[in-house]
């Protein structure tokens, strides 16, 4: 099926300015939009072992005005234009993203490279914006039931704590913060030279060349941030943990491996075997627990893709009263059967069409487009990758995904956290 | 190592190039290129045989497809007696069919990286598929299929039985079902618009024969529409449509008559008690439009101006101004054959009566005053701007095609869309503001602790009910809180200790009492809060503590019962689900 479908490269240039910002152009004159995505190549992992959840704390900070926009003045001025927007930090970077009518861009630009060059790092914005982010980690992770599973499982999957800690970061941290740490944070992450803005959607090249280089032209680069170091060993960091969670009405499960690092061979085996095992109502393991054994409420799945060491994790809440360990004696059935005999064709079929399916989908949105040119600019140094991904991923074999299953996840080496709910423990 | 692979770049076109920016062209927002035209084309239409329209548009971009096989019968046609029926028959349809059951249909469905689904609102029910277009043919055999054929397997039926009755038991611990269940009950009166949800008892009884001969029944051909838009080839298109759709037949279609919407001559108040709650849950609403009434384009601008986002006059007045709330909204529901107006937000407690307070305010001033020239502009400008951006994928552009065919919009609806909103003044903002927004006639519909809201709230309206969590209506009397002997002496400083998922956490209160009016300091460990309209009446203290954090107001209630100088009651704030308790004494 392959051989017959052929997805039309994306356009894609990429240049330079002098002070180090990396420029992509994909110019797509379909729709009158264009999306704009600034990504920062700073993480979770860049942070201080003393000062975790700067980047996040960053990402607030970035809305609370700069030399010529107000506080709250970047959403303001998104909305009168008729546009959307957002921004998310990871471990792996901080991105920043707008959607708007194809006339807007000079809009975009200005308010883009006016916080990259002057956002306005003062004592009383660090208190406010410190303040709203504990009152998001209480919000979204102390007092969700389950709300902690996740940093309490890369806890266990990851030895470096580069790898390890959460993006929320610590209380105490953020309590110790001061102005000028968060200052130095700024200077040396948020610098053009540390940088990528990527144009997807209708637009002039020359027009965007010109309207680039008047607004981000005249940032000053700053010396690139120090080296970082994400090694792992391949053994998980801890096996086992029982959390006692006060919030949770029902026990739940979650299993963390440790896998190699995004775009290699043995990673995009195991996305695959993910797919297999977790995705859709045809998976094996949808098959088996919600629907066979009619075991849970919640099956879930899901690959972290890093620069770094990476991890697949899998878990469930089950129904009331049904045996937990039985439940993971099933997924690790299902992963013994994967690791011996691999997927069957009309699985590998399944994987090849939903890749196929997402690669094109992906292409209508220019903000998707926009994401993933980042990714690869930022990550890989090459957005033309946007192009050739979908074939790398259509070359994996069931017999690639046979062996990356019994090396990675038929194996002992894995993390099991127990979530009991409180005074069950 | 970024700098390096970029060295030779570099040295090309930009080395010689300097920014022109200077600190005043920095100052202000750039001006805009020039406009960019959009045109949204006009599908092909036709119609089978059998009754059953055809809609098609040709697009090219990308070879996919979008497939919605649309029925102009939704939750409200569910028969007398059998809510739920509609929703129930849309979920199992991809449960079982004919030839193929719920794990083949999966499979089959998901080899094609493909996905079929189907959901029933209250006038329509959607069956849709979406594939790359190589598998047009394929897709559209399944959905023949589960649209034909479906069988309603007991096993799977059972299940889903199962499953919903305990997502109604969740439901039921929303208060912003709460709300809605009571706001669709006072505006729609008999009209079937005023059922949100069926019971468990409705669920209990529904099988697979009712299933079976409801579907024959509704699932006709002349009481539906295939709308396709993407990589297809229009004659192809249709000679396969006509072999496997061909044969279905018409039937007859029972338009039900449905009771009117009630007219409303006063204001009411009905409030869903939930003791201890934090926050209400305000809905201010009355009945508006249909979908296709003339004032449409003129009621949207005007929500824009009024609520709709965060730059409208309710969310500036009540978040950003009073710091009452984290968003207040106005919405216009316009279904169709009736819809409604509602101004919403969740307040805290003690500031219900002053949220009522400036919601009616802004009623009222967008009725009496014309809107600004400036406000009119921005608001046409988010409704035109973001319009492309909703037609950018081949998912948004098929909802805006499917709505303007499902509500009988006229065919050049799409393409002049922008024009209208565009046309619309501030004479017509100020007209249908007085016409469709009646705060004399609104329903106010409060989710919250009853013996708060109830003196907050009560002289607002010309009436009152209310009711507890479960629907049953209870007396008045219960929550009027009577003078209870004198007023007792709260000033000075209070150490409290409250017990916070099992630990015990310290916080002092530092009140000063003027009468029955309270202001002070609340000390905690998440932060210190000012009380500046805390009451004693009697013996029981009611206060909130407003912290700011990044602009955001964030609100701890105290409500507490004094006894010399011991005091003990709950704390609530927004970030705990319920309320802490407390006991403490006056040091």
């Amino acid at each position: 099926m392959s051989e017959t479908f052929k997805l039309p490269p994306l356009e894609i240039e990429e240049y330079g300015l002098a002070n180090g910002l990396r420029v992509v152009l994909n110019p797509d004159n379909s729709i009158p939009v264009v999306s704009i995505a600034v990504y920062y190549n700073v993480g979770s992992r860049n942070e201080r072992d003393d000062r975790t959840g700067f980047a996040h704390l960053f990402e607030h900070m970035m809305f609370q005005g700069s030399e010529n926009v107000p506080k709250a003045g970047h959403f303001q001025h998104i909305m009168k234009a008729g546009g959307t927007m957002n921004g998310t930090t990871s471990s792996e970077r901080t991105n920043y993203y707008e959607t708007l009518p194809a006339n807007q861009l000079p809009l975009a630009l200005w308010l883009e490279s006016d916080r990259m060059r002057s956002l306005a790092v003062t004592q009383e914005n660090l208190d406010n914006q410190r303040e709203a982010v504990k009152e998001e980690k209480r919000l979204r992770y102390d007092n969700q039931p389950y709300g902690q599973i996740f940093d309490l499982i890369n806890e266990m999957i990851y030895k470096n704590f580069a790898n390890s800690h959460s993006t929320i970061g610590s209380m105490d941290h953020l309590d110790a913060a001061t102005v000028e740490d968060v200052q130095e944070f700024f200077r040396i992450y948020y610098a053009p030279n540390n940088a990528v803005l990527v144009l997807s959607g209708a637009f002039e090249t020359s027009t965007a060349k010109e309207l680039v280089e008047t607004y981000f032209g005249d940032i000053e680069s700053q010396p690139l941030p120090p080296e970082l170091d994400v090694t792992e060993p391949a053994e998980v960091a801890a096996n086992y943990k029982e959390w006692e969670d006060k919030l949770a009405p029902f026990p739940a499960f979650l299993i963390g491996w440790k896998i190699p690092p995004r775009r290699s061979p043995e990673f995009y085996a195991l996305y695959l075997a993910g797919k297999v095992l977790y995705d859709g109502d045809s998976s094996r393991l949808y098959q088996k627990l919600v629907k066979g054994e009619e075991s849970v409420i919640q099956l879930f799945g899901f690959t972290d893709e890093r620069r770094g060491p990476s991890s697949i994790f899998i878990g469930a809440i089950p129904k009331p009263e049904k045996d937990l360990s039985r439940i993971r004696e099933t997924i690790m059935k299902e992963i013994h059967d994967l690791a011996a005999h691999g997927p069957t064709s009309e699985e590998m079929e399944k994987i090849e069409n939903q890749l196929i399916n997402d690669s094109v989908r992906m292409r209508q949105s220019s903000m998707a487009r926009a994401q993933q040119i980042a990714e690869f600019a930022l990550y890989d140094g090459d957005p033309e990758l946007i192009n050739s991904e979908l074939d790398a991923l259509l070359s994996v074999t069931a017999d690639h995904i046979r062996h990356a299953v019994g090396k990675f996840l038929n194996t002992e080496n894995r993390a099991l956290l127990d979530v009991v709910p409180a005074g069950k423990g | 190592m970024f700098l390096n692979s970029f060295a030779s770049l570099q040295l090309s076109v930009f080395a010689l190039r300097r920014s022109d920016m200077t600190p005043e062209l920095r100052k202000n927002p750039p001006a805009p290129l020039a406009p960019v035209s959009f045109d949204i084309q006009k599908p092909f239409e036709t119609k089978l045989d059998n009754g059953l329209r055809v809609v098609i548009v040709e697009n090219e971009r990308l070879p996919l497809v979008s497939y919605r096989l649309a029925f102009e019968s939704g939750d409200i046609n569910d028969p007398d007696g059998m809510t739920g029926l509609t929703s129930a028959m849309t979920a199992m349809l991809t449960e079982g069919t004919e030839n193929y059951s719920s794990l083949q249909l999966a499979e089959k469905i998901e080899r094609l990286g493909s996905s079929v689904g189907a959901s029933a609102s209250d006038d329509f029910t959607i069956v849709s598929a979406s594939a790359l277009s190589l598998y047009s043919s394929e897709i559209l055999h399944l959905l023949a299929e589960v649209v034909l054929r479906p069988t309603f397997p007991e096993s799977e039926l059972d299940l889903y039985r199962r499953n919903t009755i305990e997502n109604l038991k969740f439901q039921r611990s929303q208060p912003g079902f709460l709300a809605g269940e009571q706001s669709a009950r006072l505006v729609y009166g008999e009209h079937p618009y005023s059922k949100v949800s069926p019971t468990a008892a409705d669920i209990e009884k529904i099988d697979r024969e009712t299933l079976a001969k409801f579907h024959s029944g509704s699932f006709v051909p002349n009481n539906a529409m295939f709308i396709v838009v993407g990589d297809v080839n229009r004659d192809e298109f249709i000679a396969e449509l006509n072999e496997l759709f061909g044969d279905w037949q018409p039937g007859v279609v029972n338009k039900k008559a449905f009771p009117e919407p009630p007219k409303r001559n006063s204001r009411s108040l009905t409030i869903v008690d939930r003791p201890g709650s934090a926050q209400s849950n305000i809905v201010i609403t009355n009945l508006g439009v249909k979908r296709v009434d003339p004032d449409y384009f003129p009621l949207i601008v005007m929500n824009q101006v009024l609520g709709a986002g965060a730059s409208s006059r309710i969310f500036m007045n009540l978040r950003e101004e009073k710091g009452y709330t984290y968003g207040a909204y106005t919405r216009l529901e316009s279904k169709r054959l009736a819809g409604d107006f509602e101004a919403t937000a969740e307040v805290r407690s003690s500031v219900t009566g002053d949220s009522l307070k400036e919601f009616f305010y802004e009623l009222d001033r967008i009725r009496s005053e014309k809107v600004g020239e400036d406000e009119l502009q921005d608001a046409k400008n988010f409704l035109t701007g973001v319009f492309p951006i909703r037609a950018e994928t081949q998912e948004g552009l098929t909802n805006l095609i499917v709505n303007q065919q499902l509500y009988g919009l006229p065919d050049d609806y799409l393409q002049t869309y922008r024009d209208n909103i565009n046309a619309v003044t501030v004479d017509e903002v100020q007209r249908v503001a007085v016409k469709h927004i009646r705060p004399d006639e609104v329903a106010i519909v409060i989710v919250g602790d009853a013996e708060e809201v109830l003196p907050q709230a009560r002289e607002y309206a010309d009436s009152v009910e209310i009711f507890d969590t479960e629907g049953v209506e209870q007396d008045e009397a219960k929550y009027v809180v009577g003078d209870s002997g004198e007023t007792a002496d709260v000033a000075g400083k209070w150490k409290l200790v409250i017990d916070f998922q099992g630990q015990q956490l310290p916080v002092s209160l530092k009140l000063e009492q003027d009468g029955e009016c309270v202001t002070g300091v609340l000390e905690t460990m998440l932060g210190n809060g000012k009380i500046a309209d805390g009451k004693v009446s009697g013996s029981k203290l009611a206060a909130t503590a407003l912290a700011e954090m990044q602009g955001q107001p964030i609100e701890f209630v105290i409500t507490g019962k004094v006894d010399g100088d011991s005091m003990s009651g709950t704390l609530t704030a927004p970030i705990v689900p319920d309320p802490l308790p407390f006991t403490g004494t006056r040091t």
